[in-house]
């Protein structure tokens, strides 16, 4: 077991840097999900963790120690890949005890330990197999066994689930998850899909552009994301997006004119904001009602609608072409073309500078 | 921290050695036959390995050959040869590529293993009769003789080749087509034709540097009347002149220039068809 | 209404007789069946022919290959060509493919620099002729020039030195090896193509597994190129039972000194053509062709029902 400590790390491929340093810490057996747009730098982030990648400057801790230096089988870490790297002429059983032979474990044990793991992973029947004869969620497992009988003190996983599809990923997330709390070990896991991290995660880490944006739990990430990219990152539908002008800011509030009849008070007082900046509200597609029952009211025209059955997503564009998108209730009458509002209550904005960073919202209690 | 990275660098340091060494044993040999070709007699058996000076320098070898043998001329027959026989191969074997990859018909499968016969068994073996049907057909001593060998003899595997690429044409291209109501002549002139043309460079190294390098043909095809290929000529040359070492020299170079300057300029796209071919 | 009438179209053009097949078909299929197949079958055919002094040819069924293989004038030359052949197979098998794999191996580690360079370099003497080849390498072998002398010397090693390509002793390896220089580009880049197709993923996860640079080659790499090196066997293979040029070039048609250098492709050439005094004799000239052609076809169908198969079953 070992916490894992990156301290100003930087990587560069050439002139062009990947990462611009990075710091971050992972305690002790959590399940840490690196994730942002591609190319933002979490895959590097994690070969340099695993040690395939060397680290331009800044330091790696694993467990205390300074391990830039250490080649990748003496950090007590195991990486399962995207394409899951099974050797093709060995074994299933071959695959899994392929990294004990270096690691001095003698045989018996060795044996043991491919067993339990393919055991746990109802890998037995398919020991002798080898990985073309088998299943994706098959090959999955094994990659995943292989990791496992290396007993590392950090798990790395690179969107193991990206080559599944749908319904076997939803399985297999559960699966790890599962997995994490049996063996309990540290764990950092990259992905791409945002529903992946907000599961899977004890802490999400999200980057964009080689930089950590923000780091936290995921409900964290979802009611006060520090930034617009986050904001826009976390949550599904995106989060919608209003440019607005502050026409007046004291220590209670901000009146904000937001492209509607009249300009309006929000909950964020005593801010840097001064009367002029432009702001950018934030509100979350399931705090956007049909009509006009909130307090602040948009709108605009309906341009789709779409019926999932438990809900409907209504998309109104506005005068200025934004497009917000609403949701409503499955049986929504919302007709294409005519004109609607749609509201909000203001407790549930979000709003950011022109920076693109967030406000701090009162608390509910502070509002009332 | 240095420690890992002195380590790597040691290794990196090893392995361009060796690189290097074994780079020297493959171009040197070459390298000396151009230096020396450029140097007095007395300087080749004088100093081999060194590049000419002023005062070294010589090109009598080059004067000799030119006068005593007819290089020009075996470069353009050289060249015809080795041009029309890949048109050939390349018209021929797209067209047979397509038929065998597109259509469904019977004898499909029997037909594209008979056209892979010749990549396994060599025309070579067949001489005794390909002579007596060439002195039949009236066309011994002719650069159309070897043609028509060449051409039969780069079609298997170009056709393999351009197959394998043609499978790659995404199918929804064609059927496109169809529905519009092209013919299937069109179909193949106008839409796979244009997007084989990287695979052109692949069938061009295979079928070329054999038919520009061989010996055995020309030599048994057309030896004399002044159509000797570049190959057969030098092998003439020098057999004829062998004592003659400025003359020798001179003709390897001749011989050899020509190919090295067009390998260097093509080499990226000649190592990238190899090795695309080489995946297949 | 278009649709249907376009598709009623089609399918009576598929019913129509397929001329553009044909047409496609043809070209390619002529010039090949006349040029390759048929002069390969009359090669056969006239193999089982005899010649009187006027010419006439005569059925004689298997009466060539019974000259060949028990007329000493005949058996001994052909069994010496052959076993020559196998020599030269042998050397190139182990030397040409040994240094073709370590150089592809260098040439395939990650971020080399130069590769490219290296990779043009040492493909270059493949593209040369062998004619051109041979020629280079008797004047370099030359005791006349003594450049070959004058390095070992300057090495201090200048005793070794001798006519290797004069000596019966050594004329054949030295052949072979010459032969080796050249064409060791083939299968350098063959498994040059093979190692860098190997996903990176999977080198990674044997370096998170432990294995050290030298275990990942040989028991992760090298398994993952076998089918390949099954491929450079049997070019190799088909290349030297069909090799002629270098020998020709270098050591004439005799492929001396006393028949030393005599492979099959000189035997074929000597026994069809002729040579000094002896004149050339087409039909057991095609009983030597067709001898060439049985040895290269068990070859081939070994490689590709025995060696073949197992190594497909061994990966994919």
């Amino acid at each position: 077991m070992a916490d894992v400590s990156l301290r100003a790390i930087k990587k560069s491929f050439g002139k062009v840097e990947i990462l611009h340093g990075i710091s971050l810490d992972v305690m002790d057996g959590e399940f840490v999900v690196f994730v942002g747009p591609s190319g933002c730098g979490k895959s590097t982030a994690l070969r340099i963790i695993a040690g395939l990648e060397e680290i331009t400057s800044g330091e790696l801790y694993i467990g205390g120690k300074l391990v830039n230096q250490i080649p990748p089988a003496e950090r007590g870490i195991a990486m399962v890949f995207q394409s899951y790297a099974l050797y093709p002429h060995m074994t299933v059983y071959k695959n899994m005890a392929f990294g004990l032979k270096f690691a001095k474990t003698d045989k018996d044990a060795a044996d043991k330990r491919v067993r339990q793991a393919a055991e746990i992973l109802q890998l037995t029947p398919y020991l002798d197999r080898k990985p073309r004869d088998l299943s994706g969620g098959q090959r999955q497992r094994v990659a995943i066994g292989r990791a496992i009988v290396r007993e590392p003190a950090v798990f790395l996983f690179d969107e193991p689930l990206s080559n599944l599809d749908a319904a076997l990923r939803i399985n297999t997330r559960i699966e790890i998850a599962k997995l994490h709390r049996q063996l309990n070990a540290t764990t950092i896991y990259v992905t791409h899909d945002q529903v992946e991290a907000m599961t899977l995660a004890s802490k999400i880490v999200v980057m964009n552009q080689g930089r950590v944006e923000q780091v936290g739990a995921p409900l964290e990430l979802y009611h006060h994301p520090q930034n617009q990219f986050v904001a826009g990152f976390i949550g599904s539908p995106k989060m919608n997006f209003v440019k607005a002008t502050v026409t007046a800011a004291d220590a209670s509030g901000l009146t904000v004119d937001f492209g509607e009849a009249k300009p309006m008070s929000i909950p964020f007082g005593g801010t840097t904001a001064k009367t002029g900046d432009s702001v950018t509200l934030g509100i979350r597609p399931e705090h956007l009602g049909e009509g006009a029952g909130h307090a602040m009211v948009l709108t605009g025209t309906v341009e789709a609608v779409e019926h999932l059955g438990e809900a409907s997503y209504v998309h109104v564009r506005r005068d200025d072409g934004v497009i917000l998108t609403a949701r409503s209730p499955g049986d929504s009458r919302a007709e294409i073309g005519a004109k609607a509002a749609v509201s909000t209550d203001i407790a549930h904005l979000h709003l950011f500078d022109a920076q693109g960073q967030a406000f701090a919202r009162h608390s509910k209690a502070d509002a009332a | 921290m240095p420690m890992v990275n002195r380590r790597v660098n040691v290794n990196r340091i090893a392995v361009h050695a060796a690189l290097i060494f074994y780079t020297l044993i493959a171009t040197f040999p070459i390298a000396l036959v151009l230096i020396n070709s450029m140097k007095s007699r007395s300087a080749i058996f004088g100093d081999p390995v060194a590049l000419p000076t002023p005062s070294t320098f010589d090109l009598i070898g080059y004067q000799q050959v030119l006068e005593k043998a007819d290089f020009v001329l075996y470069f353009g027959n050289s060249i015809v040869v080795t041009t029309v026989s890949l048109l050939l191969v390349l018209i021929a074997g797209a067209m047979a590529a397509w038929a065998l990859g597109e259509y469904r018909f019977k004898g499909n499968t029997l037909v594209a293993l008979y056209m892979a016969i010749g990549i396994m068994v060599p025309i070579r073996l067949g001489t005794v009769s390909i002579l007596k049907m060439i002195v039949g057909m009236g066309l011994i001593n002719t650069l159309t003789a070897l043609i028509l060998v060449y051409t039969a003899m780069g079609l298997p595997l170009a056709i393999l080749i351009l197959g394998e690429f043609m499978a790659q044409i995404p199918r929804d291209l064609r059927e496109a087509a169809r529905c519009d109501g092209v013919s299937e002549y069109r179909i193949f002139t106008a839409v796979i034709l244009p997007l084989i043309r990287p695979a052109v460079a692949t069938v061009a190294v295979f079928t070329m540097v054999p038919i520009w390098n061989d010996l055995w043909f020309p030599l048994i095809l057309a030896s004399g009347d002044g159509k000797q290929t570049i190959t057969l000529g030098a092998q003439q040359f020098i057999g004829q002149y062998v004592t003659n070492w400025n003359a020798v020299l001179a003709a390897l170079s001749l011989a050899i220039a020509p190919i090295l300057i067009l390998y260097v300029v093509f080499s990226r796209h000649l190592v990238r068809g190899l090795t695309m071919g080489a995946v297949k | 209404m278009t649709s249907i009438a376009m598709a009623a179209d089609a399918s009576v053009g598929r019913r129509r007789w397929p001329t553009h097949i044909v047409v496609f078909l043809a070209p390619a299929f002529l010039v090949y069946t006349l040029f390759s197949i048929y002069p390969l079958i009359d090669t056969i055919r006239l193999s089982l022919y005899g010649a009187d002094e006027t010419g006439q040819q005569s059925f004689i069924g298997i009466g060539n290959f019974v000259t060949l293989l028990t007329d000493p004038n005949w058996s001994k030359p052909f069994w010496n060509a052959f076993r020559n052949n196998l020599i030269f197979f042998a050397i190139h098998m182990v030397v040409q493919t040994s240094i073709g794999l370590a150089l592809a191996a260098l040439l395939s580690l990650p971020r080399l620099k130069g590769a490219g360079v290296y990779r043009t370099l040492l493909f270059m003497p493949t593209m040369l002729s062998v004619v051109i080849i041979g020629f280079i390498w008797q004047l370099i072998l030359s005791p006349l020039w003594g450049i070959s002398k004058g390095f070992l010397a300057a090495l201090g090693l200048g005793s070794l030195f001798a006519p290797w390509l004069g000596q019966e002793g050594t004329a054949l390896i030295t052949v072979s090896l010459i032969s080796v220089w050249q064409f060791v580009g083939i299968p350098m880049i063959l498994i040059y193509a093979a190692l860098i197709n190997i996903p990176d993923d999977l080198i990674d996860a044997a370096t998170v597994d432990g294995a050290p640079p030298f275990y990942v080659f040989w028991v992760i790499r090298l398994p993952l190129v076998y089918p390949t090196l099954g491929v450079v066997s049997i070019l190799t293979f088909v290349g030297n039972f069909n090799a002629f040029d270098l020998i020709y070039a270098m050591k004439g048609a005799q492929a001396g000194p006393n028949g030393a250098t005599d492979i099959l492709g000189t035997f074929f050439y000597r026994t069809f053509f002729g040579y000094q005094l002896q004149a050339g004799n087409p039909t057991m000239g095609a009983a030597v062709a067709t001898m060439m052609l049985f040895i290269i076809m068990v070859g081939v169908l070994f490689y590709l029902f025995g060696v073949q198969r197992k190594l497909q079953h061994h990966l994919a």
